[in-house]
């Protein structure tokens, strides 16, 4: 009930501007072909569902593959570089720098080396969605108080016992966080992805839609993505809301 | 008997503790009382295996006559603040350095769960530090430091965060315990009451750098500390202070 209460003023605020948007097509006039109004953009979801549901399935499933395998090298690379500090003054500045590569540059470059199938757009999600989680894990163990490093130590424990019973537990909002940012990038760079080349996807449905000046079935991709990206979002919110009852209203005191 | 010797603890820029030598006895409660910045909880974390980041030290200790290599199971080591980790219910908590030594989990909740009644945490077993009072918050932190079941305890400052009508409580209330079971206590204070009603041996520290420039027993047993017969050490205590505070 509170979530709904938390979502009315969002959802207000959208229907006000959709409304809005709706309103200036009808009174200026405007040609679909630039600027469709949202009842065209609904109409094209609804007629092409079909259609638009496959190529989002593809998008979902290169998406939720590449956010997979990226949660998991973010958060084995993170184990290491918390013991190994030397490698990770040595890998911190390379992983830094790889963010500088547009990743419009980088896509075409992917399927030119791997070709059209699901690896290169796999890759390109892991790429964009790697950083921020380890940054995310980094900087959530950088935050254990001293005083609980002391405290364990003091009572005898090595660097894994560290890592297991304060670090890692002191890292789960950081983590999330983490999470939910790379969640946002994960479709849009699948997307991005499809759009240099594939044969299903979001991505190529808008390069497709685009070149024939459809602009109402871009914007249909468009709501559509963002719908996926949302359910994502809303899924990490149920994982950390299931899995956090011990972590909830946390009471730091050595913080 | 636990001995440090010539323990000497440096900044990158001054030297913090000169070479201090002090003896913890079994059964006895020693207060290590000094001002603010006098290097008296370095000196206690060097002990515990914990000396802050950027201060480097020189001494030795022993154990009747073993060498002690600090962090060591022969000393439990509370800290200032309580440190239950939020995420870990009360009885977990309190396991923790038990499970640290080694014993399982189940192991080390059979030996700390029997022991909430008496450390008046009966019905919190289950119950996360949050949902507890500073006091009891405390005493789930002696409990974990407690069960150690180390013959020395190094305690910083434990009652400093909590009111006055609970700190005199929980002092009360850890003499009782120590008189359950006796070990030999080194308690950093800076409160002079608190000093005089728990110690049989007073260490004062003066700063600049840190040393020890007096060593009290306190003879009078401790049902007969009233205020009149504390009067004349604390007034001795309090001149020492403020002789050696600049």
């Amino acid at each position: 009930m509170s979530v709904l209460r938390q979502l009315l003023p969002a959802f207000f605020l959208a229907a006000a501007l959709l409304a809005l948007w709706q309103g200036y097509c009808a009174w200026a006039d405007v040609s679909p072909l630039i600027l469709p109004a949202p009842s065209d953009v609904a109409r094209g979801l609804w007629v092409n569902r079909a259609d638009l549901a496959r190529h989002a399935g593809a998008t979902l499933l290169v998406a939720g593959l590449g956010f997979s395998l990226s949660v998991a090298f973010a958060f084995a690379s993170s184990v290491a570089l918390w013991f190994l500090p030397a490698l990770r003054r040595g890998v911190l500045p390379l992983m830094v720098a790889s963010q500088t590569v547009p990743i419009v540059a980088l896509a075409p470059l992917m399927v030119l080396w791997f070709g059209f199938g699901l690896l290169p757009k796999i890759l390109l999600v892991i790429l964009v969605t790697f950083f921020p989680m380890l940054v995310s894990l980094l900087s959530g163990y950088a935050r254990l108080p001293q005083a609980y490093h002391d405290q364990l130590v003091s009572m005898g424990a090595g660097r894994g016992a560290l890592f297991r019973r304060a670090a890692l537990p002191v890292a789960r909002p950081q983590f999330f966080a983490g999470l939910r940012i790379s969640a946002t990038y994960a479709i849009v760079a699948t997307i991005f992805a499809e759009y240099a080349g594939a044969r299903q996807g979001l991505g190529i449905w808008i390069l497709t839609a685009k070149n024939n000046f459809r602009a109402d079935l871009v914007l249909s991709a468009v709501v559509l993505s963002a719908f996926l990206t949302l359910s994502l979002l809303g899924l990490l919110h149920l994982i950390d809301r299931l899995t956090g009852r011990r972590f909830r209203g946390g009471d730091d005191a050595a913080a | 008997m636990l001995r440090l010797e010539d323990l000497t603890i440096r900044a990158a820029d001054r030297l913090l503790v000169e070479p201090t030598s002090l003896t913890l006895v079994p059964g006895q409660v020693t207060c290590l009382i000094g001002p603010s910045g006098c290097g008296k909880s370095s000196v206690l974390k060097w002990l515990a295996g914990v000396l802050a980041p950027g201060l480097t030290a020189e001494g030795r200790a022993e154990v009747d006559g073993t060498p002690l290599v600090p962090p060591s199971p022969a000393l439990a080591y509370q800290p200032q603040q309580d440190t239950l980790f939020p995420w870990l219910t009360v009885a977990e908590n309190a396991a923790l350095g038990l499970e640290l030594t080694g014993l399982s989990r189940r192991a080390a909740q059979a030996r700390v769960r029997p022991l909430f009644d008496r450390f008046g945490l009966a019905g919190c077993e289950d119950r996360f530090p949050r949902e507890l009072s500073g006091g009891m918050r405390q005493r789930a932190a002696f409990l974990r430091t407690i069960v150690l079941d180390a013959p020395y305890l190094l305690l910083d400052e434990p009652f400093s965060a909590l009111d006055a009508v609970t700190r005199l409580r929980l002092q009360d209330w850890l003499l009782a315990r120590l008189a359950e079971r006796p070990r030999g206590v080194l308690l950093v204070t800076h409160d002079l009451y608190e000093a005089t009603q728990m110690a049989d041996r007073i260490l004062v520290m003066a700063a600049g750098p840190g040393r020890i420039v007096a060593d009290i027993p306190l003879t009078t047993p401790r049902p007969a500390r009233s205020e009149a017969a504390l009067a004349g050490v604390r007034a001795d205590l309090r001149s020492l202070l403020m002789e050696e505070t600049p």
